[in-house]
């Protein structure tokens, strides 16, 4: 259930994650788990396709990091992957606050 | 010797991205490299190398779940329109092909050669169904049209048209992915 809800949120929730800096997928992963106290839990697998069409989409960059003993592809928010969040964040606040009228939280 | 849990289950992600037209070196890369911090964090809280594999795998998620994720992210109307662009390729050409009047081999062939080259060149991600789409027609029609349903009839003659379209196909698509590389495109 909360993965099928998540679903549609998810590219939200991963813009709201890069918008803190940069981070490569298995950081993302784990600060989605760890912010969600593990509620968000999907397969991460499919976080990299997501990704990817968000990059595609002109969302997100990436590159890849020599730094470290592994070779890890970072992302990093474009500017109007900003916009997008900023926008995705206020159809968001409209829309839970609905939901919390509605059901009476 | 025999190869890790995480070396098999990158090999059968390439296979299942592969035959999705998906597989690219770097998406492999990206997965290796996800998997390998994972079973180190594993390892790092104190899981034996066995444990810290299948907690890695089962939280990363079944090839096939993430094979049809990537698969479904990447779906676009490009690929659509390609497809029923080949569909009615193959179509005309076995129309004209069945021609009393039409007694050039060589400009068939050629034309399924180039079509199917072109299709995946233009970046259709399936070269198989490509050769099919093509390819499959014409072997349909003569054996509908001659009512000929020997085994060269029936076998051969299908299996030498899916032959050639193939080798058109998967020449564009290894086209396609040099230029891919070599201009580093996304």
């Amino acid at each position: 259930m909360i993965g099928e809800a998540l679903k549609g949120h998810l590219d939200l929730l991963l813009l709201a994650i890069l918008a803190e800096g940069p981070a490569h997928g298995y950081a993302i992963i784990e600060s989605l788990r760890s912010r969600s106290g593990s509620t968000f839990d999907l397969p991460e697998g499919t976080i990299y396709p997501a990704l990817h069409r968000l990059e595609s989409q002109g969302l997100l960059r990436s590159r890849w990091s020599e730094d470290s003993a592994r070779r890890k592809r970072i992302y990093q928010l474009t500017p109007k992957g900003q916009q997008v969040l900023a926008k995705r964040q206020e159809e968001w606040k409209k829309f839970s606050k609905a939901i919390n009228a509605t059901v009476g939280i | 010797m025999k190869e890790n849990r995480i070396q098999s289950y990158l090999h059968k992600l390439q296979r299942h991205l592969w035959l999705r037209g998906l597989a690219d070196a770097e998406t492999l890369a990206e997965v290796e490299s996800h998997l390998l911090e994972s079973v180190e964090s594993g390892l790092r809280q104190g899981l034996s190398v066995e444990d810290a594999e299948q907690r890695t795998l089962e939280r990363f998620g079944s090839v096939k779940i993430v094979a049809r994720t990537f698969e479904k992210e990447r779906k676009d109307g490009m690929q659509k329109l390609l497809l029923a662009l080949a569909v009615l390729m193959g179509l005309f050409i076995a129309y004209v092909d069945s021609r009393p009047t039409w007694d050039d081999t060589g400009i068939t062939v050629g034309t399924m050669l180039l079509g199917s080259g072109l299709i995946t060149l233009l970046g259709y991600r399936r070269p198989w169904l490509i050769a099919l789409a093509i390819g499959l027609w014409t072997p349909l029609y003569e054996t509908y049209l001659s009512r000929n349903f020997s085994l060269p009839g029936v076998i051969l003659f299908p299996l030498v048209i899916l032959l050639i379209t193939s080798v058109g196909a998967y020449a564009g698509w290894a086209i396609h992915l040099g230029i891919r590389n070599t201009f580093h495109l996304a």
